[in-house]
């Protein structure tokens, strides 16, 4: 009877796992290949039809190229983009920590005061905040270019960067309003007591204290900005301001593809999010499903 | 004293709110005012010196009687209709499994969950290197299985390309569905499967009777945001099958309504038509969306 159970156990956990390998397949297999791919021999990598599923002799000759020669067929034919991954890595690192930064000071400020304050037009603000949070900002982006062109704004960083921060603020200014709210009150009002203004009050009482809830509002904004496409589709055209979501798609070649560069682009493209993903899902998962759980 | 907090509250307030206030209605409310004015002239930036003339609904007009925007509408719908029944069933799987107790499950749901958080251009690209016809390894694969004999062109049928932009879709989205609905799975209180296997109830009957309609809130929030991603997908169709993506002919077979938007204003330089073509999209998604809602809601006030 004892043995029996185990047995029944063993198996259980037999198919568990089964299943297991399979969901993992499904899910890391198309990552797994872009990172082989990245640091295989072309000789290699094009074989055929027998695929080498990890290469021999790995090597960095990919990124090395990606960094210093750019890609040898960019779209539309050959043109020099020896500078572009590494504009393009600059840039992206620039907007995501920037509008990142700014994003959860304004969130966290602003939470402390639809949280703890009571004003006049406080709903009607908050209201037209959560407002953009369900809808499509498409349509704001048509005329954005061209009010983006009258300021002078395309294509440079302080651009991306404005926008950005208004796109993610709804999310984060309810990630850190919840957050805000769920701190006991008897600390607040302790401070208050004390004397403490508004401003001494969240630097020393709701910062501290909010911690959790601003790393995760930095996170979500960081990644959203970082995998972003459409915004500096439109709003960049040069190396100036090209993040590396859209030097990837010109390294992709029209004419001629060297697979095991554009891989190593994509791998590059990847990496930080995957990193964040491995190491904050945590708070990631609450900031991005957020909007809908709660 | 009072009157001292009150000026330093109210100045907290002007500092925080101004330019969080001056951001929306500069960025996002002012365009969007801005986008349905132009919506009604006929704006083109191609015709050089041109002052738009008003013309009221006549973009609204025009775009309802062009085959192309049924075309590309169609498509659109397809890719919904395909892509939520697809991320449904995978994020129902695998969120029954994560669902289960066994060592590693936290390193298998973090795992899991990675393609949701990876950049969709990259995605695109990813598969379509997976999918490619001559190196691919999809190909690789299913041959050295001897599933197939010869190296196929996943992509080149048009048909195909609209199958394959669903699978990527899912692949890119699946992560959100599971983590709902396996929240879901876990509220369920476990007494009530106890209570039906003594009432002699099988798996099946456990999963149909209880689990499904139980989860029916949770399907319903995770339809709605997948509505939206899949209807107003992008980038993944942008390097999957898109391709000229420096002012080349965009491929007309994966040409969904954002794709064909994006053409019509930054391509084509036709704004006024565009503009219109936007709010159309927003009106869309808007009485999908609360279609969405209010079936799904009343579903579940009758199986209750």
């Amino acid at each position: 009877m004892n043995l029996g159970l185990r047995n029944q156990e063993r198996l259980r956990l037999g198919v568990i796992y089964a299943l297991c390998a399979i969901v993992l397949i499904w899910a890391l297999a198309p990552i797994y290949w872009v990172a082989v791919s990245s640091i295989s021999t072309r000789r290699e990598l094009y074989a055929q039809p027998y695929k080498i599923w990890f290469p021999s002799e790995p090597t960095l000759e990919s990124y090395r190229t990606i960094f210093t020669e750019g890609a040898k067929f960019r779209d539309g034919g050959f043109s020099p983009t020896a500078d572009l991954m590494s504009s393009g890595l600059r840039n992206s690192v620039i907007i995501s920590v920037a509008s990142g930064a700014i994003v959860t000071l304004l969130a966290t400020a602003a939470g402390y005061a639809f949280a703890r304050m009571s004003f006049v037009g406080k709903n009607l603000i908050f209201l037209l905040i959560m407002l953009m949070l369900p809808l499509p900002i498409w349509v704001s982006l048509i005329a954005l270019f061209f009010i983006m062109s009258q300021l002078e704004l395309i294509d440079t960083l302080l651009g991306l960067v404005l926008i950005f921060v208004t796109l993610l603020l709804p999310l984060a200014v309810w990630m850190m309003t919840t957050f805000v709210r769920d701190i006991p009150l008897e600390i607040q009002d302790a401070a208050r007591v004390d004397g403490a203004g508004r401003w001494r009050l969240v630097y020393s009482i709701i910062l501290p204290l909010a911690r959790p809830g601003m790393v995760a509002v930095f996170l979500v904004a960081m990644l959203t900005t970082w995998n972003n496409f459409l915004i500096p589709l439109i709003f960049t055209r040069s190396d100036d301001s090209q993040p590396l979501t859209i030097v990837l798609t010109l390294f992709i070649g029209q004419y001629e593809v060297a697979w095991e560069d554009m891989s190593a682009a994509a791998v590059v493209t990847m990496l930080p999010p995957f990193l964040m993903a491995l190491f904050f899902q945590r708070y990631l998962v609450r900031g991005l499903t957020m909007g809908a759980v709660k | 004293m009072i009157r001292r907090i009150f000026s330093s509250d109210s100045r907290y307030l002007v500092v925080v709110l101004a330019p969080i206030i001056l951001l929306l209605a500069l960025f996002i409310y002012y365009p969007a005012v801005n986008t349905f004015q132009t919506s009604l002239t006929n704006r083109n930036l191609r015709i050089r010196n041109q002052k738009p003339k008003v013309v009221g609904v006549n973009n609204y007009v025009k775009l309802l009687e062009d085959a192309e925007f049924w075309e590309v509408t169609g498509r659109s719908f397809r890719v919904v209709a395909l892509t939520l029944p697809l991320e449904m069933v995978v994020a129902f799987g695998i969120a029954m499994l994560l669902n289960q107790r066994f060592p590693g499950r936290g390193v298998m749901r973090t795992l899991t969950i990675l393609p949701w958080m990876l950049p969709g251009v990259a995605n695109g690209f990813l598969w379509g290197w997976l999918l490619n016809g001559e190196y691919g390894a999809l190909n690789g694969f299913l041959y050295q299985l001897g599933i197939i004999s010869e190296y196929q062109y996943w992509l080149r049928d048009p048909e195909h390309q609209i199958f394959w932009v669903c699978v990527v879709q899912t692949w890119t989205r699946y992560a959100f569905p599971t983590i709902i609905v396996l929240a879901g799975l876990q509220s369920i209180p476990e007494d009530l499967f106890d209570a039906a296997r003594v009432d002699g109830a099988n798996a099946i009957h456990r999963v149909r009777y209880i689990t499904l309609p139980l989860l029916l809130p949770s399907f319903g929030i995770a339809l709605v945001v997948e509505f939206i991603a899949a209807f107003q997908i992008f980038d993944v169709v942008w390097t999957l099958t898109a391709g000229g993506s420096a002012g080349g002919a965009m491929n007309p077979f994966t040409k969904t309504l954002m794709l064909y938007n994006y053409e019509l204003v930054f391509r084509d330089l036709r704004v006024g038509l565009g503009a219109a073509l936007s709010y159309i999209i927003l009106a869309m998604s808007l009485a999908v969306g609360l279609i969405f809602v209010w079936r799904v809601y009343n579903q579940g006030v009758q199986e209750q």
